[in-house]
């Protein structure tokens, strides 16, 4: 019976979850009614390929913008690197693609939803330092974490649970540590370890703010490793960092962020002198990113 | 000492029980509190809690009591998320004023009564040896519903103490998770207010879990530990107090009792703590290096 089924509605289609109110109102009629109608036959890119969309899209705590006119998308299997001076809104826009500090202008949409719709396929690594390391949690529980809403509130883990998180805590080379109390891991250790709760969660958009702040080479090649696999199955990943041969590691785009954006796109077109001088207001420049980017000419 | 004997009689055999629902149901709900580390939150609802215990008593005598303090407690734990929510709480000399200020005026509701003195001290140190088979049916209750709700919220109130960040960015209503930890620790002090007092209350939701928490670096340890811990305090507590009364003439308060016996508990689990780290500290100089951080865990993938 069910081979019969005629192969014309494609069994990847739009989402069906995709909340109408996602499109904004002066753009529902016309674009809305395109969507619909598109074929899987159209060759073109569709509203589906897009991990994140980013359209002028201004932040505010409160009433104070602290991000304006944010502009960039974001395609499945790539990684885009946040840069910016301290202050600049990295960490801020990280929030707001979570939901968690409201887009007072423009938009910003995660897999064609609002970002509050879209938490359950985006994963977020805070900084390790963060937390309590007295805390009485071990490696295998906080990854356990990353399962949560999918374990929902009555069940116990189950095997596909047990399997996400053994095979995300392998991914970060950290399986011969699972029963071992979190606070006992060295820092990059410990940062692996929320990498592999978010991998574990099998996200579509990885969010990570400063995640190579004190880590060892080791460790970072560990992430780097992480993060790559991840994009590999067509994740898409966030990264805010101060070190601009991470961007040029790991990252295909790069977003420059001070307050406005000075520039979005390919790594080697946008990590300029002229550009980084924009962002970070002339001064900084003379202390590390200079010297990256004549590493890397 | 002997540890049964004293409980023959059915007043003491309804204390014991008592003691023993509310040391596990305070030992259950003071790991969450560890975890959250809310001592300070905890404190302040005690000393709100008691202008309503007074207030209630008042209105409506014995029976009112539970009332009070429930009504109190719950505006209290709603208060104090909404300040919590806004941080700086501790250091907060204005919320520090406004518990004195309550406390105080329980005291001078107390005091306009005949028999103030016996009042009062019942309300700050509990009365468990007038507990009635129907208080103890409310406790036994209460302990139920607290113990499903922490049951089902388990989760994500551990994300929630853990990586409030994460937890939030994974869509957990951590408004909603930090009402309902503040109401659990309200109904728990306000389950133990008649046996134990406002006072008394705070050591039954501190001590347990700190002394499990000395004992074992494991969640799933700590807790059964934290109820053993508290309890072992209940019935000890009783039991001493009962032996000095009756055999050796000196009138010992039970819930004074059951608070030192529980301080004792919890400087015997320092101690334990203590020799397990240098164990676990002197296994991994033996063992190889990978050890060194094993914890108590090594070993079990060896
Ligand atoms: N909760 C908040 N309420 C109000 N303003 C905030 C809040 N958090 C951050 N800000 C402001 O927003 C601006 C951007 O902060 P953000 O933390 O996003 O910067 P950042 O780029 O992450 O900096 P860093 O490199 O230091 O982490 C700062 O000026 C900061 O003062
Ligand atoms: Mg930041």
């Amino acid at each position: 019976m069910a081979d019969t089924a005629p192969p014309a509605s494609p069994p990847d289609g739009v989402p069906p979850d995709a909340p109408p109110e996602a499109v904004p109102p002066d753009a529902a009629g016309p674009q809305a009614a395109t969507s619909e109608t598109v074929g899987p036959e159209d060759g073109a890119p569709r509203e589906r390929d897009v991990t994140l969309r980013m359209e002028h899209a201004s932040i505010a705590y409160g009433d104070v913008p602290v991000l304006e006119k944010i502009h960039g998308i974001v395609h499945p299997g790539e990684a885009v690197a946040l840069i910016g001076p301290n202050g600049a809104g990295k960490s801020t826009l990280i929030k707001a693609i979570l939901g968690l500090v409201p887009v007072v202008r423009g938009r910003i949409e995660v897999l064609g939803r609002t970002p509050a719709l879209a938490r359950r396929d985006v994963a977020y690594v805070p900084q390790a330092d963060t937390l309590d390391p007295d805390f009485p949690v071990s490696v295998e529980q906080v990854v356990m974490m990353g399962r949560y809403r999918k374990i929902g509130w009555l069940r116990r883990p189950g095997r596909a649970d047990r399997t996400a998180a053994a095979e995300a805590l392998e991914q970060v080379g950290l399986t011969q540590r699972a029963r071992h109390r979190f606070g006992t891991l060295s820092g990059g250790q410990r940062q692996r370890v929320l990498l592999a709760r978010a991998i574990a969660a099998q996200p579509r958009l990885l969010l990570l703010d400063e995640p190579f702040n004190g880590v060892d080479a080791v460790s970072q090649h560990a992430l780097l490793e992480a993060i790559s696999v991840l994009k590999g199955r067509g994740a898409s990943v966030v990264i805010s960092t101060h070190d601009l041969a991470i961007a040029h590691l790991a990252c295909e785009e790069v977003c420059l962020l001070n307050r406005y954006q000075f520039g979005f796109g390919p790594a080697e077109e946008v990590l300029t002198p002229e550009c980084l001088r924009a962002t970070y207001g002339g001064h900084a420049l003379e202390l590390r990113g200079d010297r990256v980017i004549v590493a890397q000419s | 000492m002997n540890l049964f004997e004293p409980f023959a009689t059915p007043f003491m055999a309804r204390a014991l029980i008592e003691l023993i629902i509310l040391g596990a149901l305070a030992g259950t709900v003071g790991v969450l509190v560890l975890l959250r580390k809310l001592a300070f939150v905890t404190d302040t609802m005690t000393h709100t809690v008691f202008p309503g215990v007074v207030i209630g008593y008042l209105a409506a005598g014995e029976g009112g009591i539970f009332w009070g303090a429930l009504a109190a407690g719950m505006v209290t734990a709603a208060l104090l998320t909404l300040l919590t929510r806004r941080r700086k709480v501790s250091e907060d000399a204005a919320l520090a004023m406004l518990l004195t200020s309550l406390f105080a005026l329980g005291v001078v509701l107390v005091s306009r009564q005949s028999g103030y003195t016996t009042d009062l001290t019942a309300f700050l140190f509990g009365r468990v040896l007038t507990v009635t088979g129907e208080q103890l049916a409310q406790t036994a209750l209460i302990s139920v519903v607290v113990i499903v709700m922490l049951a089902l919220l388990r989760r994500p109130l551990l994300l929630r103490a853990f990586d409030p960040e994460t937890a939030e960015a994974a869509g957990y209503r951590t408004g909603l998770l930090d009402v309902a930890t503040n109401l659990l620790v309200a109904v728990v002090i306000v389950a133990a207010v008649r046996a134990v007092g406002t006072i008394l209350v705070i050591a039954l939701l501190i001590v347990p879990a700190a002394a499990a928490r000395a004992l074992s670096d494991r969640l799933a340890l700590i807790v059964p530990l934290a109820v053993v811990i508290g309890v072992l305090g209940g019935w000890f507590g009783l039991a001493t107090s009962y032996e000095a009364s009756i055999h050796h003439g000196v009138r010992l308060a039970a819930g004074g009792t059951v608070v030192l016996v529980l301080t004792g508990l919890y400087l015997l689990a320092g101690l334990g703590g203590v020799a397990r780290r240098r164990i676990v500290r002197r296994r991994a100089a033996a063992g190889p290096l990978d050890q060194a951080t094993a914890g108590i865990s090594t070993g079990v993938t060896g």
